[in-house]
């Protein structure tokens, strides 16, 4: 960018010695080139350019281009760039207002306190107006509505406040939900590792998914109940089921191969095509497909495409001694879905029921597992 | 201060000659700077005249432009070949 604030002209008109003639005793001009017999540029001051421009006006000079270059010119622009002022001035407004807020909290220093509790409790009680603000009072009441917090201190830096804690130091146990453990499954106890509340099961009970396992308390010698979290480890015998059903005689239905397609071409839900095949068959299954018919199109066609296929029922006959493993494995697999991931394996085995023309597989796997919840 | 151009006119015996209408200096047949000029009459790459007191100057060339216009001075830029006083 050259410092030098200068204005172009390029001008089209008669009798241009006559009228430079005169326009020099007024501006000062300077690289003047005929480009032809018509044509002329020529440069001068921009703080002139207007000086020029009325000039050449009144002597019905045409004015084919005017070019400006130079800082003067740039400075001008930006600061009559109203928009850009109006934005800058906004956008400074808005900085200055939003100084006058609070707009984070930082919360330093806890451990076992939840940071949000803090921030909460601040944000719904103070004033966010920085002027408002005295740190003594949110530092006193931190200390009176949160027990746990020994010392509190707040400063306001920027645009934040932040608030340092020191908590409580509190035996482990005392901290946690307090919630009793629950058993996760039925079974049979078969280990027991308390660490810490009160135990309501012994090794040997049987019990159900839901039965309380330990309490988050415990009394000391004077009898007194002291809230503590629950704890423990309670290994039980879990019987995991699984069970599937043989019929000698059953109905199956199956697809015979034969189908018919039935096409629609919809807009905005409404049919506007459709094709469809003759179709006569007894029985038969739908399989319904919606697609845009074409990709980028304005308006939404979509095709759906109904495809019919013919089913025919076989009556099967089988024994189940010819299919005992076959349904063994079944009830089976049904059992391992309910064990637990590595569970340990302690036994398995299965029994049959069998009814008037149907058997009935029921095996079961049993494992050793944690049924704290 | 010192002026070359004063100084040059100051050499000249006949002191009746006036001396101040216009001066022409030529620098290497590149640029050609006038003062005193009183118009110009002829703008082209190839020919540029302007009127002095009593005359009118003619400068022949190539690629030349008027690099300065003001009221009284011209400075000339391109390659001068010829300036004739007619």
């Amino acid at each position: 960018m050259k410092l030098k604030s200068v204005t172009t002209f390029h001008v089209k008109g008669l009798n241009q010695e006559k009228w430079l003639n005169e326009l020099c005793k007024e501006v000062s001009l300077t690289e003047i080139e005929r480009l032809s017999k018509n044509e002329t540029t020529f440069k001068c001051s921009y703080f002139s350019y207007k000086k020029v421009d009325k000039f050449l006006k009144k002597h019905g000079v045409n004015i084919v281009s005017l070019t400006h270059e130079g800082v003067a010119y740039k400075l001008r622009n930006i600061f009559t760039a109203y928009g850009l002022m109006a934005a800058i001035v906004v956008c400074f407004a808005l900085s200055i207002f939003s100084q006058q807020y609070i707009l984070q909290y930082k919360v330093e220093g806890v451990d076992k306190l939840a940071a949000g509790d803090i921030v909460e409790y601040v944000s719904k009680n103070f004033s966010k107006q920085k002027g408002n603000i005295d740190t003594s009072e949110i530092e006193n009441a931190l200390l009176q509505n949160f027990k746990r917090i020994s010392f509190a201190s707040c400063i306001i830096k920027g645009q934040t406040l932040v608030i340092n804690i020191k908590e409580k130091l509190l035996p482990d146990e005392m901290y946690g939900d307090f919630a009793p453990i629950v058993a996760s499954k039925n079974g049979r106890v078969t280990k027991i590792n308390l660490i810490s509340g009160t135990l309501k099961v012994a090794v040997g009970d049987f019990v159900r998914m839901g039965d309380v396992l330990v309490e988050p308390y415990t009394i000391d010698a004077s009898g007194n109940i002291k809230k503590v979290e629950a704890r423990a480890e309670i290994l039980a015998e879990v019987y995991n089921e699984g069970q599937s059903e043989h019929y000698e005689t059953y109905i199956e239905v199956r697809r015979t191969g034969k189908a018919v397609v039935q096409d629609e071409i919809k807009l905005f839900g409404l049919t506007i095509y459709t094709f469809k095949e003759e179709m006569n068959f007894k029985m038969f299954e739908t399989e319904t497909d919606e697609v845009p018919l074409i990709k980028n199109l304005f308006l939404p066609f979509k095709m759906k495409k109904t495809t019919y296929y013919e089913l025919c029922e076989n009556k099967i006959i089988s024994k189940f001694e010819d299919v005992e493993q076959q349904f063994v494995s079944k009830a089976k697999a049904k059992a391992l879905e309910n064990c637990e991931d590595y569970a340990k394996m302690k036994e398995e085995f299965y029994t049959l029921r069998h009814l008037q023309g149907m058997t009935i597989v029921n095996f079961c796997i049993i494992t050793e597992e944690n049924i704290c919840k | 201060m010192f002026n070359f151009l004063n100084e040059v006119k100051q050499g000249l015996k006949n002191t009746e000659i006036d001396l101040n209408g216009f001066n022409l200096i030529n620098l290497s047949g590149r640029i050609l700077y006038v003062e005193g000029h009183l118009g110009l009459v002829t703008l082209s790459k190839e020919l540029i005249s302007f009127k002095v007191k009593k005359a009118v100057i003619v400068v022949e060339g190539k690629d030349m432009m008027l690099s300065e216009l003001s009221d009284n001075t011209i400075k000339i830029c391109g390659q001068i070949k010829k300036v004739e006083q007619i």
